[in-house]
């Protein structure tokens, strides 16, 4: 066998535990009294509905007699089945999958949206942020319902173009003026859009143009000369935040009429209260049972596999609390934890079956070192096998259920989190069981195996004396 | 040298009694129907304000009695602006709610809790929000899982025949799917969300456990020769397993165990019902390995050897 450096166990250990460390509790600190977290960790996770609660609101479109809008026109002619006058089924349906729009380009994944037709309602029920501290859903809310029709407004204040003239919204830095790249909006517009564009332009040089979004005046650029491009840009107070925010607000599109929510209400966790408390004690139980279970039986590959373990935990967390800054963090449901236990499940299996074959090699009569190797390379057909099945299951579900949406042509635009949840934790925790459970325990074992005072067969699973 | 266990030679009474509990849970569906909670099926959902501290399990209690037909499912709220705690009340379908039990609800409520000021507050009829298109996706994204599943098993499996070592894998899988559904049906309960969660996890769970002993097939035919009784073969390669299978299921089983003590202890009777098929599930997914994958494949092999 080609033997480990000793220190490399002792190295990867201390590198599993800080990195453990780090996953759970993640680091902040403070500015004032608001948290800063510099890594994410296991409180940063945004959980779902079921688990932590949310909000409901009910959403009604606002009759708004004075409000002379051509919408409002067209709804009035077209909409004769409908005898009290509110909205056409149509416009309903592309108001909700504009506000599913809105839900997932803020990560919430895990929402229920119900369409009450004979009512004119749209009933919505969503999670709290991770970051949620004062838990007013008036604010939530309010975001969602936003009408976002962005206008561009002449200075006598009539509009001159909408949104609707807007191909896609990007963020980005003005680069133009060196350093001080300041974020703001580029905006394509489509044919028409740029036609427009060109004449107001050529109208108003020199004047201001208003732009609006709703009610909120986000700019008012002095024309310096005609725009014949179909390319404007949104400059104004942002930060990358909120000019990423206000980038997704204009691609999800303006809503076919203004909402209102006349009752929205914070939302019980559906699992009961304290199930997360309650979840949280059983993971604690459960990995201590485990522990417990597999150093009894296996010994140093036992608690090998406990270190293993406990980094795939810590690995699989960090994928869905945000810690690697290239992935969001993302809303935590019950198949998700499902997902969690499963992969967890199968890192055990993975450790388990490597045990086994160890020890069945020992009663063969190999020595230590070429039980370990035998023992190690007669498990990998298994695990890997096993592995990858689950991993075609969980990429088909992450690509059917996903942003990708591969079935769309079929069944239509549609996201549904829960599923979607259950395939990333899944692929994730197998993942990690690759790198943990597979890569990082052989590493450890192989390296341990050279530490003079454990060398017995006994230590490694074999029989006694 | 241990005696192998036989799997095959005890085939029938395997088959037997997956085939009685099949049978049962068919029965049963005749008899009760299916559950289907409100996201998959619609319906109503009335909602309650009320004032003051109620006890939660007590409520649901009153209103479950006033629908003992229909299973109903609750949200509780709390209305931050104006201060109000509400109750919703879900009915799933068109059928099980009406104006009369509306009512009936109403008087025992005041009944129940005089003091707390319960209130209608509204009622609205409701679209699936995972309808019957979602059902036919979660199909069509499942088949398209099993395909590949069966393309790769019959690759990696090409020595001992990998195609038929993939169906039977997903006949496994079936076998294990139809299990847990029979136990929401005998059991009554309803088919929402956390059904599917217990559904993908097993099937992940069962398909590595039927991975794992082919795995076993395949080394030891290697070592036996391709003359060696294939049903020797087999229960040769089960029984070198079985520490891994009761190691592996055991703690599988205690972690998920732990879940639903632990639930128990705390009144979460939602997530008692996540833990408890998914425990069911894990026995299902073992046994389906072991005595149907297995003894199923093995009498495919050999069915024309045999006259």
């Amino acid at each position: 066998m080609k033997r480990i450096p000793k220190p490399v166990f002792f190295i990867v250990v201390l590198l599993i535990a800080a990195f453990a460390f780090t996953a759970f509790f993640g680091i902040k600190y403070y500015e004032g009294d608001i948290e800063k977290p510099v890594i994410k960790g296991l409180s940063d996770i945004r959980w779902g509905i079921d688990i932590r609660g949310g909000v409901e609101a009910t959403f009604v479109p606002v009759v708004d007699e004075t409000a002379d809008t051509e919408a409002a026109k067209e709804d009035s002619t077209v909409d004769e089945t409908d005898p009290d006058g509110g909205p056409t089924n149509e416009q309903l349906d592309s108001a909700r999958s504009i506000i599913e729009v809105r839900m997932v380009a803020n990560g919430i994944t895990d929402y229920e949206i119900y369409v009450d037709y004979t009512n004119d309602r749209i009933i919505v029920r969503f999670p709290w942020r991770a970051d949620e501290s004062d838990f007013d859903p008036a604010t939530a809310v309010k975001e969602l319902a936003a009408t976002a029709k962005l206008t561009f407004r002449a200075p006598d204040g009539t509009v001159v173009m909408d949104g609707s003239a807007v191909k896609k919204a990007t963020a980005g830095a003005d680069t133009s003026q060196g350093s001080s790249a300041e974020p703001m909006v580029y905006l394509d517009l489509n044919d028409e859009g740029a036609q427009i564009f060109a004449e107001v332009t050529q109208t108003y040089l020199n004047q201001q143009i208003s732009i609006y979004m709703d009610d909120t005046l986000l700019s008012s650029p002095t024309v310096q000369s005609v725009i014949t491009g179909g390319k404007a840009t949104i400059s104004g107070n942002f930060d990358w935040d909120s000019a990423n925010k206000l980038a997704t607000q204009i691609n999800g599109g303006a809503l076919p009429f203004a909402l209102e929510a006349p009752t929205y209400s914070g939302i019980s966790p559906t699992l009961g209260q304290n199930s997360l408390t309650a979840m949280g004690y059983a993971a604690i139980i459960a990995f201590a049972i485990i522990a417990v279970l597999m150093i009894i039986r296996y010994r140093v590959p036992g608690f090998i596999a406990v270190i293993a373990l406990l980094g795939q935990m810590a690995l699989s967390i960090a994928a869905v609390s945000g810690f690697f800054t290239v992935f969001n963090s993302f809303t935590m449901t019950l198949p998700g934890i499902a997902g969690l236990i499963l992969s967890v499940g199968m890192g055990v299996d993975a450790n388990i079956i490597t045990a086994e074959r160890i020890k069945e090699e020992f009663k063969t009569g190999k020595t230590i070192d070429s039980a370990i190797e035998r023992g190690s390379k007669s498990s990998l057909s298994a695990i890997i096998d096993g592995n990858m099945t689950v991993v075609i299951v969980s990429i088909i579900l992450l690509l059917v259920f996903g942003p990708s949406n591969i079935l769309s042509m079929i069944f239509g635009e549609s996201t549904t989190g829960t599923i979607y949840a259950f395939g990333y934790t899944l692929l994730m925790g197998v993942i990690s069981n690759f790198i943990m459970g597979v890569l990082l325990s052989r590493v450890m074992l192989k390296s341990v195996a050279g530490i003079k005072f454990l060398r017995k067969k006994w230590l490694f699973g074999g029989a006694g004396k | 040298m241990k005696k192998d266990l036989n799997f095959i030679g005890k085939r029938k009474i395997f088959f037997g009694i997956s085939l009685a509990i099949i049978a049962i849970g068919i029965i049963c569906n005749l008899i009760f129907g299916t559950t289907l909670d409100i996201q998959f099926k619609g319906g109503t959902i009335l909602t309650y304000s009320y004032e003051g501290e109620v006890d939660q399990e007590v409520l649901k209690d009153t209103i479950q009695k006033a629908t003992p037909d229909s299973t109903v499912s609750f949200a509780m709220t709390h209305d931050m602006v104006n201060n109000i705690e509400a109750v919703s009340v879900q009915f799933p379908g068109d059928d099980n709610f009406s104006p009369e039990i509306q009512e009936t609800i109403t008087n025992n409520l005041k009944e129940q809790f005089p003091d707390n000021n319960f209130k209608t507050q509204e009622s609205s009829t409701v679209e699936a929000s995972m309808g019957i298109m979602f059902l036919l996706k979660c199909l069509t994204a499942v088949a398209i899982a099993a395909i590949l599943m069966v393309i790769y098993v019959t690759i990696r499996f090409r020595r001992i025949g990998g195609l038929s070592a993939g169906m039977m894998a997903l006949v496994a899988l079936v076998h294990d799917v139809a299990m847990i559904y029979f136990m929401y049906v005998i059991f009554r309960m309803p088919i929402d969300s956390s059904f599917i969660a217990v559904i993908l996890m097993i099937i992940g769970y069962s398909l590595n456990d039927t991975i794992v002993i082919y795995d076993r097939v395949r080394e030891e035919r290697r070592i036996a020769g391709k003359k060696a009784d294939l049903a020797d073969v087999f229960n040769h390669s089960a029984s070198v397993v079985m520490p891994r299978t009761i190691m592996t299921s055991v703690t599988t089983l205690l972690a998920i165990g732990t879940v639903y003590v632990v639930a128990t202890v705390f009144n979460l009777a939602s997530v008692q019902a996540f833990a408890l098929p998914m425990m069911i599930g894990i026995v299902s997914g073992c046994y389906s390995s072991l005595c149907i994958a297995g003894p199923l494949w093995v009498a495919w092999k050999k069915r024309g050897t045999k006259k």
